[in-house]
């Protein structure tokens, strides 16, 4: 247990607290069972005095939003000078522990399938007149990890908390970079214009994150890197180099460049020139990609130096090496896979190789 | 002031199917919201039901219940989301041209059809029980009769409105399923693409057997949808189609033409769509294919030989999944086989 609360403590008379969650940079997570409705939910501290200032204020921006891609908000409580605020609970983890554990980048399916997603619950936050400020992959909530079943941003309006920390960080250096969470975390999707007069930024520089999320989750790079080192290049915005596997593969390369292109669309240095979050939907509507789960095996034999099996829970793969996206998995190690059952074995499309063997 | 939080809006103030409705601000989360609030006891296991079904609701089409709570002494109220705007049944509503009105039966059949899928039903389908928001997405709301599909479903005594109320209704110890909801919204359709109700269906019990009343819409809409709207009039319940069924059919006229399909053969990518139709597949002497784009979905439409989708035999008339592999050649050819693959978009109907 972490954080200020307890198991079985109540909060607001109602808000029966059953365990710790998980921690942002500004706030305690935990898994509450709401005694009035039977539902759970989750329910929100901020960590410290400055969080609590404005925590009421991204309650209310969070609640202006409805839609099945945001996480909806549902109560706002205060007990003398704590604060707690009542969201539906995403039964799944954070778009970086689900999506960025087991591989450090995403097969264009998946990445046009999450795309997709968020740019949904961006558009309804920009249609309510909200604009995040914050888009990062741990304000990004999947459930069913690989196989994304459902994708809500959460912690609408948090950044606003977040940016006195942010600037503090900025101004402050290297320093006081890494000791702030908040900031470590931000600040590689954060906008140019963000980063030089955040008091001014516009829904477009949340297009630009979406964009900054999107080359990570492709080519398993941060665009302009992390740290105070980004804070020039982002500022520069001169468009990131692309890793060769994106493209190497004809089985690939069509998806993945659209999504670079579109990706790139999104990192222009002028706001004005950005698409708006209506626009990405727009564009990610014509996107092939396939949705299908996806399940882990390791690869058992390769036959003719050109396709080979990969064992799984429910039976063996056969897969072909033009089917692999990036690097060729050896035999005995690990792969990532959607596969199109039929008769006889099924297939194998696309295989990507994890990381950790 | 209710619950020290929810401010009434003055000449806010509605009456629902049930009890009365106050439009307040949140004075917390800075929201308007609509308050239901249900006072007699009688009413008490209604609301429950209600509550249970909404709380369980994650539809766009659904009106989103954001509380429950208890007033006064014992009073419950349910804290929903307010939707600006007037309901169908005002003529401000009624659709303009053909897309539009598929446009209106999808987003009402879509969220029927996420109502259904939690095990409820709605009870009391009828233009007056939706709005269109300022978004133009359409809301259902007033649960007021819905009931989960169990032996609760009975029915005591008559409680629909006329010309929305399926004609099992009007038949002692009628039994509420699904099919309920679908008899309304297929009035409700009718009544939106004619702007009335015919005179047999505001008899009582309806008289609608295996009439055609969709060909009198305002529109000129394709012979599969008339039949499909007439099957949601049938007399027999058991005779309606699923309502997601419906949504997909309707859905499938509304993205018509609007599908892409990217093909990669022999190490080069090319795409499918309504500026070209069709692409044919061969591998000498072994297997050949033909695979068309109708406007619908993508089917073979001609097939020779050693063909493989999936690794099914291939038939005419297939029709291509969201992705799939094509082989051509016998698994025993092994490493001469040659693979097709298809990868298909995924076209959103934009509100």
């Amino acid at each position: 247990m972490s954080g200020p609360l307890n198991p079985n403590q109540v909060i607001g008379g109602r808000y029966e607290i059953i365990n710790y969650l998980d921690q942002g940079g500004m706030q305690f997570v935990y898994v509450a069972l709401d005694q009035l409705t039977g539902r759970r939910v989750a329910l929100k501290t901020p960590k410290n005095n400055s969080a609590t200032k404005r925590f009421r204020r991204s309650a209310v921006v969070a609640a202006k939003v409805n839609h099945p891609n945001v996480a909806k908000t549902l109560d706002y409580v205060r007990e003398g000078d704590a604060r707690f605020l009542i969201e539906e609970l995403v039964e799944g983890r954070d778009l970086r522990a689900a999506l960025l554990g087991d591989t450090t980048f995403l097969d264009p399916y998946l990445a046009a399938k999450v795309f997709h997603h968020l740019s949904k619950g961006v558009a309804a936050a920009h249609h309510a007149g909200v604009i995040h400020r914050d888009l990062k992959p741990t304000n990004v909530m999947v459930v069913g990890d690989y196989s994304l079943t459902e994708l809500k941003v959460t912690d609408f309006g948090i950044a606003k908390l977040a940016k006195d920390e942010l600037e503090e960080a900025v101004v402050g250096g290297e320093e006081s970079l890494t000791t702030s969470s908040t900031a470590v975390g931000a600040l590689p999707y954060m906008a140019p214009e963000a980063i030089e007069s955040p008091s001014s930024v516009t829904a477009a520089a949340d297009i630009w994150s979406i964009g900054a999320m999107m080359f990570h989750l492709l080519s398993g790079n941060y665009p302009y890197g992390q740290g105070l080192k980004a804070v020039p290049l982002i500022i520069a915005a001169n468009l990131p180099q692309v890793p060769a596997f994106l493209t190497s593969n004809p089985q690939f390369e069509p998806l993945a460049q659209e999504l670079l292109d579109i990706s790139f669309s999104c990192l222009k240095k002028n706001p004005a020139e950005r698409p708006t979050a209506d626009d990405l939907v727009k564009r990610c509507s014509e996107l092939c990609y396939s949705s299908s789960p996806r399940t882990i095996g390791s690869v058992t034999s390769y036959q003719h130096n050109a396709f080979g099996f990969i064992s799984t829970s429910s039976g063996d793969v056969f897969f072909h090496k033009e089917s692999v996206y990036g690097m060729l998995p050896k035999v005995g190690e690990r792969v990532l896979l959607a596969s199109y059952d039929g008769g006889g074995a099924p297939r194998a499309l696309p295989v990507v190789r994890l990381t950790n063997q | 002031m209710i619950a020290d939080r929810y401010e009434p809006i003055s000449g806010g103030i509605a009456s629902g199917g049930m009890g009365a409705v106050h439009k307040c601000n949140d004075t917390i989360l800075e929201r308007t919201v609509a308050i239901k609030v249900l006072a007699s006891n009688q009413e008490q296991r209604r609301i429950r039901d209600e509550i249970s079904a909404l709380l369980k609701m994650r539809s766009k089409h659904v009106v989103q219940v954001y509380d429950v709570l208890t007033i006064n002494d014992g009073d419950l109220a349910i804290v929903l989301e307010f939707i600006n705007g007037v309901d169908l049944f005002d003529s401000s509503n009624a659709p303009q041209n053909l897309e539009k009105y598929l446009h209106l039966l999808w987003q009402i059949a879509s969220g029927i059809a996420d109502i259904h899928s939690l095990g409820v039903i709605h009870r009391d389908i009828k233009p007056n029980n939706m709005k269109i928001d300022h978004e133009g997405v359409v809301k259902i709301f007033d649960f007021g009769l819905s009931r989960d599909d169990g032996k609760a479903a009975e029915t005591l005594g008559f409680a629909g409105t006329f010309g929305f109320a399926a004609p099992e209704l009007f038949f002692h110890h009628a039994k509420f399923t699904p099919a309920v909801d679908t008899y309304a919204f297929g009035a409700t359709a009718l009544l939106m693409g004619t702007g009335s109700l015919p005179a047999e269906l505001l008899e009582k019990p309806p008289r609608c057997n295996g009439s055609d009343f969709f060909s009198a819409v305002n529109f000129p809409l394709d012979a599969t949808l008339v039949a499909l709207l007439n099957s949601c009039l049938c007399a027999n319940p058991n005779h309606r189609p699923q309502m997601g069924d419906v949504r997909d059919l309707l859905a499938k006229h509304l993205l018509f033409d609007r599908h892409k399909a990217l093909v990669v053969f022999d190490k080069k990518a090319s795409y499918l769509d309504k500026n070209r139709r069709t692409v044919r597949l061969k591998l000498a002497s072994i297997g050949e294919i033909s695979i068309c784009y109708d406007g619908f979905s993508f089917k073979v439409d001609f097939v020779q030989g050693e063909v493989f989708l999936n690794n099914r035999a291939v038939v005419v008339g297939d029709e291509l999944p969201g992705a799939c592999v094509v082989a051509l050649g016998s698994p025993d050819r092994k490493a001469h086989r040659r693979y097709i693959t298809f990868d298909l978009s995924n076209p959103e109907i934009v509100l």
